[in-house]
Protein backbone atom coordinates (compact mmCIF):
# COMPACT_ATOMS: atom_id res chain seq x y z
CA UNK A 1 0.00 0.00 0.00
CA UNK A 2 2.83 2.77 0.85
CA UNK A 3 2.49 5.73 2.35
CA UNK A 4 4.57 7.77 5.13
CA UNK A 5 4.29 6.95 8.93
CA UNK A 6 3.77 10.08 10.97
CA UNK A 7 4.21 10.34 14.62
CA UNK A 8 2.91 13.38 16.36
CA UNK A 9 5.42 14.71 18.68
CA UNK A 10 5.02 16.24 22.02
CA UNK A 11 7.27 18.26 23.72
CA UNK A 12 7.60 19.87 27.19
CA UNK A 13 9.65 22.14 28.57
CA UNK A 14 11.63 22.07 25.38
CA UNK A 15 12.08 18.66 25.16
CA UNK A 16 10.59 15.94 23.40
CA UNK A 17 8.82 13.49 24.97
CA UNK A 18 10.19 10.37 25.35
CA UNK A 19 7.15 8.21 23.69
CA UNK A 20 7.25 10.07 21.00
CA UNK A 21 10.94 9.09 20.44
CA UNK A 22 9.65 5.49 20.91
CA UNK A 23 7.38 5.75 18.57
CA UNK A 24 9.43 7.19 15.59
CA UNK A 25 11.80 3.72 16.47
CA UNK A 26 8.92 1.83 16.00
CA UNK A 27 8.05 3.96 12.69
CA UNK A 28 10.91 3.47 11.50
CA UNK A 29 10.60 -0.76 11.41
CA UNK A 30 6.93 0.07 10.23
CA UNK A 31 7.65 2.45 7.33
CA UNK A 32 10.52 -0.58 5.84
CA UNK A 33 7.12 -2.95 5.96
CA UNK A 34 4.98 -0.48 4.21
CA UNK A 35 7.57 1.33 1.75
CA UNK A 36 7.60 5.07 2.77
CA UNK A 37 9.41 7.62 4.83
CA UNK A 38 9.14 8.51 8.76
CA UNK A 39 7.69 11.49 9.59
CA UNK A 40 7.31 13.45 13.05
CA UNK A 41 4.83 16.35 12.95
CA UNK A 42 5.90 18.94 15.72
CA UNK A 43 3.72 21.70 16.55
CA UNK A 44 4.49 24.85 17.58
CA UNK A 45 7.80 26.52 18.67
CA UNK A 46 10.62 24.18 19.31
CA UNK A 47 13.99 24.61 20.49
CA UNK A 48 16.99 24.21 18.25
CA UNK A 49 17.82 21.85 20.34
CA UNK A 50 14.95 19.88 20.46
CA UNK A 51 14.25 20.13 16.66
CA UNK A 52 18.05 18.66 15.70
CA UNK A 53 17.47 15.78 17.82
CA UNK A 54 14.26 14.28 16.36
CA UNK A 55 16.16 15.08 12.83
CA UNK A 56 18.03 12.29 14.12
CA UNK A 57 14.66 10.02 14.30
CA UNK A 58 12.65 10.79 11.00
CA UNK A 59 13.41 11.02 7.45
CA UNK A 60 11.13 14.06 7.53
CA UNK A 61 9.59 17.11 9.98
CA UNK A 62 6.67 18.81 10.11
CA UNK A 63 7.09 22.05 11.19
CA UNK A 64 3.71 24.10 12.02
CA UNK A 65 5.48 26.77 13.85
CA UNK A 66 2.67 29.86 15.47
CA UNK A 67 2.48 31.18 18.50
CA UNK A 68 -0.60 30.18 18.96
CA UNK A 69 0.54 26.26 19.31
CA UNK A 70 3.08 27.46 21.24
CA UNK A 71 0.45 25.84 24.26
CA UNK A 72 -1.58 22.40 23.50
CA UNK A 73 -5.21 23.22 22.77
CA UNK A 74 -7.77 20.93 21.26
CA UNK A 75 -8.91 23.36 18.62
CA UNK A 76 -5.42 24.46 17.82
CA UNK A 77 -3.79 21.29 17.30
CA UNK A 78 -6.62 19.52 15.61
CA UNK A 79 -6.84 22.45 13.06
CA UNK A 80 -3.12 21.98 12.53
CA UNK A 81 -2.68 18.71 12.14
CA UNK A 82 -5.69 17.68 10.29
CA UNK A 83 -4.60 20.53 7.71
CA UNK A 84 -1.21 18.41 7.57
CA UNK A 85 -2.76 15.02 7.10
CA UNK A 86 -5.07 16.09 4.34
CA UNK A 87 -2.19 17.77 2.40
CA UNK A 88 0.82 15.09 2.73
CA UNK A 89 -1.61 12.01 3.46
CA UNK A 90 0.32 9.55 5.56
CA UNK A 91 -1.38 6.07 5.51
CA UNK A 92 -0.11 5.81 9.41
CA UNK A 93 -0.59 8.51 11.96
CA UNK A 94 0.56 7.54 15.58
CA UNK A 95 0.57 9.21 18.92
CA UNK A 96 1.45 8.36 22.57
CA UNK A 97 -1.49 7.61 24.81
CA UNK A 98 -1.19 10.53 26.99
CA UNK A 99 -3.51 13.11 28.41
CA UNK A 100 -2.32 15.17 24.91
CA UNK A 101 -2.57 12.34 22.35
CA UNK A 102 -6.12 10.71 24.04
CA UNK A 103 -7.24 14.26 23.78
CA UNK A 104 -6.31 15.29 20.01
CA UNK A 105 -6.93 12.12 18.11
CA UNK A 106 -10.47 11.40 18.99
CA UNK A 107 -11.52 15.01 17.41
CA UNK A 108 -8.88 14.34 14.89
CA UNK A 109 -9.51 11.10 13.31
CA UNK A 110 -13.70 12.75 13.23
CA UNK A 111 -12.33 15.16 11.03
CA UNK A 112 -10.87 13.22 8.83
CA UNK A 113 -13.24 10.96 8.84
CA UNK A 114 -11.17 7.64 9.74
CA UNK A 115 -10.91 5.17 12.66
CA UNK A 116 -8.57 5.27 15.59
CA UNK A 117 -7.42 2.25 17.66
CA UNK A 118 -6.59 3.89 21.81
CA UNK A 119 -4.30 3.46 24.12
CA UNK A 120 -2.77 0.32 22.52
CA UNK A 121 -0.34 -2.11 24.41
CA UNK A 122 1.44 -3.72 20.77
CA UNK A 123 1.45 -2.36 17.46
CA UNK A 124 2.71 -3.86 13.90
CA UNK A 125 1.85 -4.27 10.45
CA UNK A 126 -0.20 -6.78 9.43
CA UNK A 127 -1.58 -8.24 5.95
CA UNK A 128 -2.05 -5.25 3.14
CA UNK A 129 0.26 -3.13 4.95
CA UNK A 130 -1.98 -2.44 7.78
CA UNK A 131 -1.68 -1.59 11.55
CA UNK A 132 -2.29 -4.80 13.56
CA UNK A 133 -2.53 -3.63 17.13
CA UNK A 134 -3.49 -5.33 20.34
CA UNK A 135 -5.28 -3.43 22.99
CA UNK A 136 -6.57 -4.16 26.39
CA UNK A 137 -10.53 -3.88 27.19
CA UNK A 138 -12.17 -4.29 30.47
CA UNK A 139 -9.49 -2.86 31.98
CA UNK A 140 -7.13 -5.60 30.76
CA UNK A 141 -9.19 -8.52 31.32
CA UNK A 142 -9.03 -9.65 27.97
CA UNK A 143 -6.54 -8.20 24.92
CA UNK A 144 -8.49 -7.67 21.67
CA UNK A 145 -6.64 -7.78 18.19
CA UNK A 146 -7.88 -4.84 15.94
CA UNK A 147 -7.33 -3.09 12.89
CA UNK A 148 -8.62 -0.19 10.75
CA UNK A 149 -9.83 -2.22 7.32
CA UNK A 150 -10.79 0.37 5.09
CA UNK A 151 -10.64 4.31 6.29
CA UNK A 152 -6.98 6.34 6.32
CA UNK A 153 -4.71 7.39 7.96
CA UNK A 154 -4.73 4.37 10.23
CA UNK A 155 -4.53 5.94 13.52
CA UNK A 156 -3.90 4.79 16.65
CA UNK A 157 -2.52 5.95 20.62
CA UNK A 158 0.11 3.82 22.14
CA UNK A 159 1.19 3.58 25.57
CA UNK A 160 4.61 4.73 26.87
CA UNK A 161 7.27 2.26 26.85
CA UNK A 162 5.82 -0.25 24.33
CA UNK A 163 8.59 0.26 22.28
CA UNK A 164 11.98 0.08 23.59
CA UNK A 165 14.32 3.70 22.52
CA UNK A 166 16.97 3.76 20.30
CA UNK A 167 19.90 5.73 19.37
CA UNK A 168 18.97 6.88 15.78
CA UNK A 169 20.98 8.25 13.04
CA UNK A 170 18.87 10.30 10.78
CA UNK A 171 18.87 13.65 9.29
CA UNK A 172 15.64 14.41 8.45
CA UNK A 173 14.43 17.25 6.24
CA UNK A 174 12.79 20.05 8.05
CA UNK A 175 9.83 21.00 6.04
CA UNK A 176 7.90 24.06 7.42
CA UNK A 177 4.53 24.34 6.76
CA UNK A 178 1.16 25.55 7.15
CA UNK A 179 -0.60 25.97 10.38
CA UNK A 180 -4.20 25.22 9.08
CA UNK A 181 -5.13 28.06 11.75
CA UNK A 182 -6.60 30.27 8.99
CA UNK A 183 -10.20 30.04 9.04
CA UNK A 184 -10.49 28.15 12.32
CA UNK A 185 -10.82 29.41 15.93
CA UNK A 186 -8.75 28.55 19.07
CA UNK A 187 -11.79 28.74 21.57
CA UNK A 188 -9.92 27.42 24.36
CA UNK A 189 -7.01 29.38 26.49
CA UNK A 190 -4.27 28.15 28.02
CA UNK A 191 -3.48 30.07 31.46
CA UNK A 192 -0.62 28.02 32.54
CA UNK A 193 -0.21 24.45 34.42
CA UNK A 194 0.15 23.95 38.29
CA UNK A 195 2.07 21.29 39.48
CA UNK A 196 0.70 18.90 41.93
CA UNK A 197 3.36 15.90 42.07
CA UNK A 198 6.42 15.20 41.60
CA UNK A 199 9.36 16.89 39.31
CA UNK A 200 10.20 13.08 37.68
CA UNK A 201 8.38 11.84 34.68
CA UNK A 202 5.07 11.13 35.19
CA UNK A 203 4.09 7.69 36.42
CA UNK A 204 2.50 6.65 32.96
CA UNK A 205 5.87 6.81 31.51
CA UNK A 206 8.16 6.10 34.14
CA UNK A 207 10.26 3.20 33.08
CA UNK A 208 10.75 2.69 37.35
CA UNK A 209 7.76 2.74 39.18
CA UNK A 210 7.66 2.37 43.04
CA UNK A 211 3.68 1.84 44.08
CA UNK A 212 2.63 2.45 47.38
CA UNK A 213 -0.55 1.03 49.28
CA UNK A 214 -2.52 1.39 52.45
CA UNK A 215 0.62 -0.30 54.15
CA UNK A 216 2.40 3.45 54.35
CA UNK A 217 -0.03 3.35 57.33
CA UNK A 218 0.68 7.65 57.11
CA UNK A 219 2.07 9.96 54.65
CA UNK A 220 4.81 11.48 56.52
CA UNK A 221 6.44 8.02 55.70
CA UNK A 222 6.39 9.04 52.23
CA UNK A 223 9.44 10.68 52.81
CA UNK A 224 11.41 6.89 52.97
CA UNK A 225 9.46 6.25 49.71
CA UNK A 226 10.32 9.25 48.02
CA UNK A 227 14.48 8.51 49.19
CA UNK A 228 14.02 4.73 47.56
CA UNK A 229 12.83 6.46 44.32
CA UNK A 230 15.35 9.11 44.28
CA UNK A 231 17.71 6.31 44.24
CA UNK A 232 16.13 4.54 41.43
CA UNK A 233 15.42 7.62 39.50
CA UNK A 234 11.59 6.41 40.17
CA UNK A 235 8.51 7.92 40.17
CA UNK A 236 6.19 7.08 43.10
CA UNK A 237 2.18 5.52 42.06
CA UNK A 238 -0.23 5.07 44.57
CA UNK A 239 -3.53 2.97 45.02
CA UNK A 240 -6.83 3.93 45.16
CA UNK A 241 -7.16 3.83 48.69
CA UNK A 242 -3.99 5.89 49.37
CA UNK A 243 -6.09 8.42 46.87
CA UNK A 244 -9.42 8.39 48.81
CA UNK A 245 -7.55 8.89 52.10
CA UNK A 246 -6.13 12.17 51.54
CA UNK A 247 -2.23 11.12 51.64
CA UNK A 248 -1.56 11.82 47.92
CA UNK A 249 -2.40 13.20 44.82
CA UNK A 250 -4.89 11.54 42.23
CA UNK A 251 -2.43 12.13 39.35
CA UNK A 252 -0.38 9.48 40.60
CA UNK A 253 -3.02 7.15 40.94
CA UNK A 254 -2.56 3.70 39.22
CA UNK A 255 -5.12 1.27 38.41
CA UNK A 256 -8.53 1.08 36.98
CA UNK A 257 -9.68 4.86 37.73
CA UNK A 258 -6.24 6.56 37.81
CA UNK A 259 -3.54 5.19 35.35
CA UNK A 260 -2.26 2.44 34.01
CA UNK A 261 1.50 2.32 33.92
CA UNK A 262 4.12 -0.02 31.32
CA UNK A 263 7.19 0.26 33.76
CA UNK A 264 10.63 -1.55 33.25
CA UNK A 265 10.76 -2.53 36.85
CA UNK A 266 7.40 -1.93 39.45
CA UNK A 267 7.71 -2.42 43.23
CA UNK A 268 4.52 -2.82 44.99
CA UNK A 269 4.58 -2.09 48.34
CA UNK A 270 1.93 -2.46 51.07
CA UNK A 271 -0.73 -3.17 48.77
CA UNK A 272 -2.92 -6.07 48.52
CA UNK A 273 -3.55 -6.51 44.83
CA UNK A 274 -7.04 -5.63 44.45
CA UNK A 275 -8.30 -5.73 41.36
CA UNK A 276 -8.75 -2.52 40.93
CA UNK A 277 -4.76 -2.34 40.97
CA UNK A 278 -3.67 -4.79 39.57
CA UNK A 279 -5.43 -4.24 36.10
CA UNK A 280 -3.39 -0.75 35.68
CA UNK A 281 -0.16 -2.73 36.52
CA UNK A 282 -0.14 -5.72 33.88
CA UNK A 283 1.57 -4.56 31.29
CA UNK A 284 4.49 -4.18 33.56
CA UNK A 285 7.77 -5.72 32.95
CA UNK A 286 9.34 -6.88 36.04
CA UNK A 287 6.39 -6.63 38.99
CA UNK A 288 8.22 -6.78 42.57
CA UNK A 289 5.72 -6.87 45.77
CA UNK A 290 6.60 -6.98 49.24
CA UNK A 291 3.48 -7.24 52.09
CA UNK A 292 3.28 -8.48 55.48
CA UNK A 293 0.20 -10.87 54.63
CA UNK A 294 1.90 -14.16 53.23
CA UNK A 295 -1.53 -14.52 50.79
CA UNK A 296 -1.74 -10.86 49.57
CA UNK A 297 -3.05 -11.21 45.85
CA UNK A 298 -0.33 -8.93 44.67
CA UNK A 299 1.95 -12.11 45.14
CA UNK A 300 0.29 -13.63 42.52
CA UNK A 301 1.06 -10.86 39.56
CA UNK A 302 4.58 -10.28 41.15
CA UNK A 303 7.73 -11.90 39.14
CA UNK A 304 9.28 -11.44 42.78
CA UNK A 305 7.69 -12.13 45.96
CA UNK A 306 9.36 -10.75 49.20
CA UNK A 307 7.43 -11.25 53.02
CA UNK A 308 8.31 -8.22 55.01
CA UNK A 309 7.41 -4.91 55.93
CA UNK A 310 7.70 -1.93 53.49
CA UNK A 311 8.58 0.18 56.29
CA UNK A 312 11.64 -1.99 57.34
CA UNK A 313 12.51 -2.75 53.32
CA UNK A 314 12.41 0.31 51.83
CA UNK A 315 15.29 1.91 54.00
CA UNK A 316 17.10 -1.04 53.05
CA UNK A 317 16.89 -1.53 49.72
CA UNK A 318 17.24 2.24 49.40
CA UNK A 319 20.69 1.69 50.93
CA UNK A 320 21.38 -1.78 48.86
CA UNK A 321 20.60 0.54 45.81
CA UNK A 322 22.70 3.31 46.50
CA UNK A 323 25.40 0.65 47.46
CA UNK A 324 25.48 -1.00 44.27
CA UNK A 325 25.60 2.19 42.61
CA UNK A 326 28.42 3.19 43.82
CA UNK A 327 29.98 0.07 42.91
CA UNK A 328 29.66 0.32 39.60
CA UNK B 1 -28.87 26.15 32.48
CA UNK B 2 -29.38 22.97 29.98
CA UNK B 3 -26.97 20.35 31.27
CA UNK B 4 -26.87 17.24 28.98
CA UNK B 5 -24.81 14.19 30.38
CA UNK B 6 -23.80 11.09 28.39
CA UNK B 7 -24.07 7.89 30.68
CA UNK B 8 -22.80 4.04 30.35
CA UNK B 9 -23.84 1.24 32.15
CA UNK B 10 -20.72 -1.31 32.08
CA UNK B 11 -19.48 -4.70 33.97
CA UNK B 12 -18.44 -4.23 37.55
CA UNK B 13 -14.56 -3.60 37.58
CA UNK B 14 -15.15 -7.25 39.71
CA UNK B 15 -17.10 -8.96 36.88
CA UNK B 16 -15.51 -12.07 35.56
CA UNK B 17 -14.87 -11.55 31.25
CA UNK B 18 -13.89 -14.39 30.04
CA UNK B 19 -13.23 -15.55 26.28
CA UNK B 20 -15.75 -18.00 24.88
CA UNK B 21 -14.03 -17.82 21.14
CA UNK B 22 -12.26 -15.43 19.15
CA UNK B 23 -15.20 -13.05 18.66
CA UNK B 24 -17.02 -13.77 21.62
CA UNK B 25 -17.38 -12.74 25.39
CA UNK B 26 -18.79 -14.44 28.34
CA UNK B 27 -19.08 -11.30 30.62
CA UNK B 28 -20.71 -11.68 34.16
CA UNK B 29 -23.94 -10.39 35.34
CA UNK B 30 -22.79 -7.16 37.53
CA UNK B 31 -22.68 -4.18 35.93
CA UNK B 32 -22.70 -0.35 37.15
CA UNK B 33 -23.19 2.61 36.02
CA UNK B 34 -19.48 3.75 34.90
CA UNK B 35 -17.51 5.60 37.49
CA UNK B 36 -16.56 8.84 35.41
CA UNK B 37 -20.22 8.93 34.55
CA UNK B 38 -21.20 8.79 37.96
CA UNK B 39 -18.88 12.29 38.35
CA UNK B 40 -20.08 13.49 35.44
CA UNK B 41 -24.21 13.25 36.86
CA UNK B 42 -22.32 14.83 40.29
CA UNK B 43 -21.02 17.99 38.65
CA UNK B 44 -24.29 18.27 36.28
CA UNK B 45 -26.56 18.59 39.65
CA UNK B 46 -24.47 20.75 41.53
CA UNK B 47 -24.58 23.14 38.33
CA UNK B 48 -28.01 22.69 38.59
CA UNK B 49 -28.21 23.46 42.39
CA UNK B 50 -26.42 26.69 41.85
CA UNK B 51 -27.61 28.30 38.12
CA UNK B 52 -30.85 26.41 38.26
CA UNK B 53 -32.45 24.19 35.07
CA UNK B 54 -32.44 20.89 34.42
CA UNK B 55 -30.46 17.77 33.84
CA UNK B 56 -30.70 15.34 31.17
CA UNK B 57 -29.21 11.86 31.41
CA UNK B 58 -28.55 10.12 27.96
CA UNK B 59 -27.68 6.49 27.10
CA UNK B 60 -27.16 4.64 23.83
CA UNK B 61 -28.47 0.95 25.07
CA UNK B 62 -30.51 -1.80 24.01
CA UNK B 63 -31.45 -3.28 26.75
CA UNK B 64 -30.07 -1.32 29.53
CA UNK B 65 -31.66 1.86 31.58
CA UNK B 66 -30.03 1.50 35.18
CA UNK B 67 -27.15 4.04 34.40
CA UNK B 68 -30.17 6.83 33.84
CA UNK B 69 -32.12 5.30 37.15
CA UNK B 70 -28.88 6.05 38.96
CA UNK B 71 -29.15 9.52 37.34
CA UNK B 72 -32.16 10.86 38.26
CA UNK B 73 -31.71 9.54 41.65
CA UNK B 74 -28.42 11.26 42.02
CA UNK B 75 -30.80 14.07 41.08
CA UNK B 76 -31.53 14.89 37.14
CA UNK B 77 -34.55 15.33 35.59
CA UNK B 78 -34.93 13.58 32.42
CA UNK B 79 -34.22 10.10 30.94
CA UNK B 80 -33.31 9.29 27.36
CA UNK B 81 -32.84 5.70 25.85
CA UNK B 82 -31.41 5.64 22.58
CA UNK B 83 -32.36 2.21 21.23
CA UNK B 84 -32.30 0.46 17.58
CA UNK B 85 -31.49 -3.11 16.26
CA UNK B 86 -28.81 -1.13 14.13
CA UNK B 87 -26.86 -0.43 17.29
CA UNK B 88 -25.19 -3.62 17.59
CA UNK B 89 -21.77 -3.91 17.34
CA UNK B 90 -21.15 -0.13 17.28
CA UNK B 91 -17.92 1.31 17.65
CA UNK B 92 -17.12 4.78 19.59
CA UNK B 93 -17.74 6.43 16.43
CA UNK B 94 -20.66 4.80 15.59
CA UNK B 95 -21.81 6.10 19.41
CA UNK B 96 -20.58 9.28 19.00
CA UNK B 97 -22.52 9.63 15.27
CA UNK B 98 -25.68 8.79 17.42
CA UNK B 99 -25.59 10.73 20.58
CA UNK B 100 -24.51 13.58 18.30
CA UNK B 101 -27.50 13.32 16.06
CA UNK B 102 -29.56 13.84 19.56
CA UNK B 103 -27.57 16.56 20.90
CA UNK B 104 -28.38 18.65 17.84
CA UNK B 105 -31.91 18.56 18.50
CA UNK B 106 -31.97 20.67 21.51
CA UNK B 107 -29.67 23.67 22.51
CA UNK B 108 -27.28 23.05 25.43
CA UNK B 109 -24.96 24.93 27.79
CA UNK B 110 -22.90 21.96 28.73
CA UNK B 111 -22.71 18.14 28.02
CA UNK B 112 -20.44 15.88 30.54
CA UNK B 113 -19.42 12.54 30.02
CA UNK B 114 -17.19 10.43 32.19
CA UNK B 115 -13.50 10.34 30.67
CA UNK B 116 -14.15 6.89 29.18
CA UNK B 117 -15.53 3.95 29.89
CA UNK B 118 -14.60 1.31 31.72
CA UNK B 119 -15.56 -1.30 29.62
CA UNK B 120 -13.96 -0.59 26.03
CA UNK B 121 -11.82 2.20 27.90
CA UNK B 122 -11.50 4.17 24.65
CA UNK B 123 -12.30 7.60 25.66
CA UNK B 124 -13.26 7.99 21.89
CA UNK B 125 -17.16 9.23 22.44
CA UNK B 126 -16.76 12.87 24.43
CA UNK B 127 -14.08 14.84 21.96
CA UNK B 128 -16.30 12.60 19.11
CA UNK B 129 -19.57 14.15 20.29
CA UNK B 130 -17.80 17.57 20.17
CA UNK B 131 -16.16 17.33 16.95
CA UNK B 132 -19.32 16.12 15.07
CA UNK B 133 -21.00 19.14 17.00
CA UNK B 134 -18.10 21.24 16.20
CA UNK B 135 -18.51 22.86 20.11
CA UNK B 136 -14.78 23.23 21.81
CA UNK B 137 -14.23 20.32 24.68
CA UNK B 138 -11.95 19.40 27.49
CA UNK B 139 -11.40 16.31 28.68
CA UNK B 140 -10.10 14.77 32.03
CA UNK B 141 -11.37 17.13 34.19
CA UNK B 142 -10.52 18.09 37.35
CA UNK B 143 -12.13 21.41 38.30
CA UNK B 144 -14.82 23.39 36.61
CA UNK B 145 -15.89 26.57 37.75
CA UNK B 146 -18.67 28.09 35.40
CA UNK B 147 -18.60 31.99 35.12
CA UNK B 148 -21.72 33.55 36.33
CA UNK B 149 -23.42 34.60 32.88
CA UNK B 150 -22.81 31.07 32.34
CA UNK B 151 -20.89 31.66 29.09
CA UNK B 152 -17.41 30.18 29.33
CA UNK B 153 -16.08 27.89 31.99
CA UNK B 154 -13.00 27.85 33.76
CA UNK B 155 -11.37 24.38 33.77
CA UNK B 156 -8.40 22.27 35.09
CA UNK B 157 -7.59 19.53 33.24
CA UNK B 158 -5.25 16.69 34.40
CA UNK B 159 -1.57 16.32 32.36
CA UNK B 160 1.25 15.07 32.86
CA UNK B 161 2.39 15.74 36.44
CA UNK B 162 -0.29 18.22 37.20
CA UNK B 163 -3.18 20.22 36.18
CA UNK B 164 -3.37 22.66 33.50
CA UNK B 165 -6.01 25.83 33.93
CA UNK B 166 -8.12 26.82 30.55
CA UNK B 167 -10.77 29.02 29.61
CA UNK B 168 -13.26 27.08 27.62
CA UNK B 169 -16.22 29.34 26.15
CA UNK B 170 -19.53 27.22 26.85
CA UNK B 171 -21.32 25.27 25.45
CA UNK B 172 -19.16 22.79 25.11
CA UNK B 173 -18.18 18.89 26.22
CA UNK B 174 -16.71 18.28 29.14
CA UNK B 175 -15.24 14.88 30.02
CA UNK B 176 -14.98 14.28 33.73
CA UNK B 177 -11.95 12.64 35.75
CA UNK B 178 -11.62 11.54 39.57
CA UNK B 179 -11.31 14.35 41.81
CA UNK B 180 -13.95 16.81 40.02
CA UNK B 181 -16.09 15.70 43.64
CA UNK B 182 -17.27 12.96 45.01
CA UNK B 183 -20.71 11.03 43.48
CA UNK B 184 -23.21 11.48 46.29
CA UNK B 185 -24.91 8.34 47.17
CA UNK B 186 -28.89 8.48 45.94
CA UNK B 187 -31.07 8.77 49.24
CA UNK B 188 -34.13 7.03 49.26
CA UNK B 189 -36.82 9.98 47.82
CA UNK B 190 -34.08 9.85 44.29
CA UNK B 191 -34.91 5.91 44.99
CA UNK B 192 -38.00 6.10 44.26
CA UNK B 193 -38.26 8.62 41.86
CA UNK B 194 -35.86 6.46 39.51
CA UNK B 195 -37.95 3.90 39.36
CA UNK B 196 -41.01 5.42 38.32
CA UNK B 197 -39.18 7.65 35.56
CA UNK B 198 -40.81 8.47 32.96
CA UNK B 199 -37.91 7.04 29.89
CA UNK B 200 -38.26 8.80 26.77
CA UNK B 201 -37.17 5.99 23.96
CA UNK B 202 -35.68 7.56 20.79
CA UNK B 203 -34.70 5.10 18.01
CA UNK B 204 -32.34 5.63 14.47
CA UNK B 205 -35.39 6.96 12.70
CA UNK B 206 -36.17 9.71 14.99
CA UNK B 207 -32.49 11.02 15.36
CA UNK B 208 -32.28 10.92 11.44
CA UNK B 209 -29.14 9.01 11.64
CA UNK B 210 -28.60 6.58 8.74
CA UNK B 211 -28.11 3.62 10.35
CA UNK B 212 -25.60 2.45 7.52
CA UNK B 213 -23.62 4.89 10.01
CA UNK B 214 -23.57 2.60 12.72
CA UNK B 215 -23.29 -0.64 14.34
CA UNK B 216 -21.28 -3.69 12.59
CA UNK B 217 -21.77 -2.11 8.70
CA UNK B 218 -20.08 1.54 10.55
CA UNK B 219 -17.40 0.36 12.16
CA UNK B 220 -14.53 2.16 11.45
CA UNK B 221 -12.35 0.32 13.43
CA UNK B 222 -12.54 -4.27 13.59
CA UNK B 223 -12.04 -6.24 16.65
CA UNK B 224 -10.05 -9.17 14.72
CA UNK B 225 -10.42 -11.63 17.84
CA UNK B 226 -10.03 -11.83 21.78
CA UNK B 227 -6.76 -12.87 23.35
CA UNK B 228 -6.30 -13.60 26.70
CA UNK B 229 -3.87 -10.92 29.00
CA UNK B 230 -0.44 -11.76 28.81
CA UNK B 231 0.89 -14.32 31.52
CA UNK B 232 3.31 -13.83 34.07
CA UNK B 233 4.89 -16.63 35.64
CA UNK B 234 4.78 -17.31 39.19
CA UNK B 235 6.17 -15.05 41.71
CA UNK B 236 9.37 -16.22 42.98
CA UNK B 237 9.46 -15.93 46.68
CA UNK B 238 12.64 -14.89 48.78
CA UNK B 239 12.46 -16.45 51.95
CA UNK B 240 15.28 -15.30 54.04
CA UNK B 241 15.08 -13.15 56.50
CA UNK B 242 15.53 -9.37 56.76
CA UNK B 243 18.01 -7.70 55.59
CA UNK B 244 19.19 -10.73 53.97
CA UNK B 245 16.37 -11.11 51.50
CA UNK B 246 16.18 -7.15 50.64
CA UNK B 247 19.85 -8.33 49.57
CA UNK B 248 18.62 -10.78 47.85
CA UNK B 249 16.32 -9.12 46.00
CA UNK B 250 18.55 -6.88 44.73
CA UNK B 251 20.98 -8.89 43.40
CA UNK B 252 17.77 -11.10 41.65
CA UNK B 253 16.99 -7.43 40.07
CA UNK B 254 19.93 -6.84 38.77
CA UNK B 255 21.78 -10.07 37.82
CA UNK B 256 18.52 -12.22 36.59
CA UNK B 257 16.11 -9.81 35.81
CA UNK B 258 18.79 -7.62 34.54
CA UNK B 259 16.12 -4.37 36.13
CA UNK B 260 18.92 -2.52 37.68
Amino acid sequence: MGGEVWVFVESVEGAIRKVSLELLCAADGFSKEIGGPVGAVLLGRPTDSALENLRSYADRVYLAEDERLAAYTSDGYTLALASLVRKHGPAVLLAGSTSTGRDLFPRVAVRLKTGLIPDCTGLAIGDEGRLLATRPIYGGKVFCQVSIPEASPQMATVRPNTFTLEKMNKRAEVIRDTTGLEGGEIRQKVEGVEKTTQEKVDVAEAEVVVGVGRGIRDPGNFKAVQDLADALGATIGVTRAVVDNGWWDVNDQIGKSGKNISARLYFAFGLSGAIHHVLGIQTCKTVVAVNTDTNALIFNYADYALVGDMMEVIPALKEEITKMKDEV
Amino acid sequence: MNICVLVKYVPDTEAIVRIRSDSELEIENKYFTNFFDEIAIEEAVKLKEKFGGTVTVVTVDNRRIDALRRGIAMGADHAVQISDAALEGSDSFGIARVLAAFLKKEPWDVILCGRQAMDDDAAIVGPAVAELLDLPHVSSILGLEIAEDGRSARVARQVEGGREILLCPLPAVLTTQKGLNTPRIPQVMGMMKAMKVQVRKLDLGALGVDPAEVGERGRKVRILRYLPPPKRSKAMRIEEDFPDNVRRLVRLLREEAKAL
